[in-house]
């Protein structure tokens, strides 16, 4: 009996991981194609192994997170615990697959954490559940959107005025190239270091680590710029368009990065809860394997149904060019870095839909849909509510079942 | 089951001021060939004129569909970089002038009316005055492009106004040869007919307006720029 359930954890943790794979391949891809800085092929090869590499190298070793943060697994027995976290896995990903496909951003962590409170609540009562997580979960929702748009806001005025309101922007362009690319890539190494498995296992403080950032980011700066600086305008090629070269090649930077952060965080939503019942129902396995499965998963979501994904956005994207795109990739990375520095569970899909608000307000964009901006918002806010509920549901038939 | 995206659906494909380039577009198409088909008709040459006037009609037609397309979709919910009520505006003045180009082209297809001698070249002048003043103001409007893609740059929006000051001192120039125009077909009113004289004062009246409405188009289109 165990078994079985053991093996259905396995299924339901590899339909997650699918599901996150196809889901959030387009955050992180989908401007790099559109503005046909790579290709498609190039894309979805580069999403899966870097959402691979993300997973099985630096992810999180959240088991304890999911198990211990949300609710006090102690006040269940091991046989409910077991069958609870198969019902919150499930619950998640079929809410996952809905927003997905209703086009609806939603993130993976708060569908997990909606999943686990709801049996937690049933199975414990009120005192089982940590509500100072679920606090945090709704804090973010205001927060990372807000904390999105007033960055990428900020980010494209400063490249609007520094770059594109003087006499010569290209030249300008080139200028300031060390300093964005600089930027970037402190940004990356930054939460590489504090975020990942690589921080923990270095154990610098936090200061070092700036320190470090700065010095590479630095160095890489001054490399990018000797490599800009022969960049020539083509002389038929209107200004504009070589200013957003030159953003372009950052902005694969970040798809890259943002591509590899997010098998590293978000592989755990669908490994952390199959480590849990694989403990409980079989045996402890070791999480590399666990991290390794998750990644093939990813992978898997990216090739099956991300192709489609990153296809359709690629064509729809255009009103996104790389200035743009890289204030909005900026401002989400930067967001999500602070925010889960300080604690708090935030989502990427969330800062980005912020950060694109953001570029609007900034007149930098031709049209955003408010419309659609409050479809998503209701979704966000309806991930907890729907997530416990379905989770309520599988557990009591689970129940039944075994 | 076909494949939707989140996030992208926030900034669409589709917009807007896309849609207000290609309208111009019909509208350069349109004023370029009427203007050509108003030369030749101005020297007597009629027998293709109908063609011009067919032609005319399908593309303020085309202009039509787009204008209504652009606010089909244009719910409340669209945040745009410029006041979406100027902009509708704007997009209104450019119909207009196809409007009035359809009118006129109409107008001289039903009744061959000789222009006088003494008047071909004020007319002529006055068509290519008109159509300076068009081309100013698709300038102008052509230059959003930039100044949405520089996040309305000072140099792009000083352009811009540039641009707007010109199309101002060009309609006003040919609101003189208009006057000219109008005057020198009083002093002729014994030598013409009275439908002649009707229709030649209708004319000049009409080619006027479609430099009017591209004037009503660069204002809009300043409100639309304003800080």
């Amino acid at each position: 009996m165990l078994l079985i359930i053991a093996i259905i954890a396995g299924i339901a943790g590899l339909y997650m991981a699918w599901n996150i794979g196809a889901n959030d391949v387009a955050n992180s891809m989908s401007t790099a194609v559109g503005a046909k800085a790579i290709t498609l092929r190039q894309a979805l090869v580069i999403a899966s192994i870097l959402n691979f590499l993300g997973a099985v190298l630096v992810g999180k070793h959240v088991t304890d997170t999911i198990k211990n943060k949300i609710i006090d697994v102690s006040l269940m027995s091991q046989h409910d615990v077991t069958l609870g976290f198969l019902a919150a896995l499930l619950s998640a990903s079929l809410f996952v697959t809905f927003s997905t496909w209703r086009e609806l951003p939603v993130s993976t962590t708060h569908a997990i954490v909606g999943g686990v409170a709801g049996f937690g609540l049933i199975g414990g009562g009120m005192e089982m559940v940590h509500w100072d997580t679920l606090v945090q979960v709704v804090a973010s929702w205001v927060l990372s959107p807000f904390a999105g748009a007033a960055l990428a806001f900020f980010m494209f005025k400063v490249i609007q005025k520094l770059i594109f309101d003087v006499a010569d922007p290209v030249a300008r362009a080139k200028q300031l190239s060390p300093l964005f690319i600089g930027l970037t890539i402190f940004i990356i190494l930054l939460s590489i270091f504090t975020k990942t498995r690589v921080g923990t296992e270095l154990n610098y403080t936090m200061g070092e680590y700036i320190l470090i950032s700065l010095v590479m980011s630095a160095a890489a700066g001054l490399a990018g710029y000797l490599f800009f600086i022969k960049t020539r305008a083509h002389a038929k090629k209107k200004k504009y368009d070589v200013v957003e070269g030159l953003f372009r090649r950052l902005q694969v930077m970040t798809s890259c990065y943002v591509a590899f952060s997010h098998g590293a965080n978000d592989v755990a939503n669908a490994v952390g809860p199959v480590a849990v019942i694989l403990a409980f129902s079989w045996q402890e396995v070791d999480t590399v394997y666990l991290l390794a499965f998750g990644g093939i998963g990813l992978a898997l979501g990216i090739t099956t149904w991300g192709y489609k994904v990153i296809r359709t956005v690629g064509g729809r994207i255009t009103a996104l060019t790389n200035t743009r795109g890289f204030s909005v990739d900026f401002a989400a990375a930067t967001v999500v870095l602070v925010a889960s520095k300080m604690g708090m569970p935030v989502s990427t899909s969330h800062a980005v839909v912020g950060a694109v608000i953001g570029v609007g307000l900034a007149r930098g964009l031709d049209a955003v849909d408010l419309g659609v901006i409050k479809k998503i918002v209701y979704s966000w806010l309806l991930t907890l509510p729907a997530t416990a509920f379905v989770s309520i549901l599988i557990y009591r038939g689970l129940i039944i079942l075994f | 089951m076909s494949y939707r995206v989140p996030v992208s659906a926030i900034y669409r494909k589709k917009s807007p001021l896309e849609g207000l380039q290609q309208h111009m577009g019909k509208v350069k198409e349109c004023i370029s060939l009427l203007r050509d088909g108003f030369i030749k008709y101005v020297d007597g040459e009629y027998e293709h004129f109908h063609e011009v006037s067919e032609q005319v009609s399908k593309l303020e037609h085309e202009a039509d569909l787009i204008k209504g397309n652009i606010r089909a979709h244009l719910p409340r919910q669209i945040l745009m970089p410029v006041d979406k009520r100027y902009f509708l505006w704007e997009l209104r003045e450019q119909d207009a002038i196809l409007d009035h180009a359809e009118n006129l082209a109409q107008l001289l297809d039903l009744r061959h009316t000789p222009i006088p001698d003494e008047l071909k070249e004020d007319f002529k002048k006055h068509m290519d005055m008109v159509m300076e003043t068009i081309e100013e103001m698709e300038k102008a409007v052509e230059n959003m492009k930039d100044l949405v893609k520089t996040g309305f740059a000072e140099r792009e929006r000083k352009e811009t106004k540039r641009m707007i000051h010109s199309v101002h001192k060009k309609e006003w120039e040919a609101d003189q040869v208009r006057y000219v125009i109008t005057k020198k077909i009083y002093e002729m009113e014994d030598a013409l007919t009275p439908m002649n004289e009707y229709h030649l004062l209708k004319i000049v009246d009409w080619v006027d307006d479609m430099a009017d409405h591209a004037e009503n188009v660069v204002d809009w289109l300043r409100a639309m720029i304003a800080k």
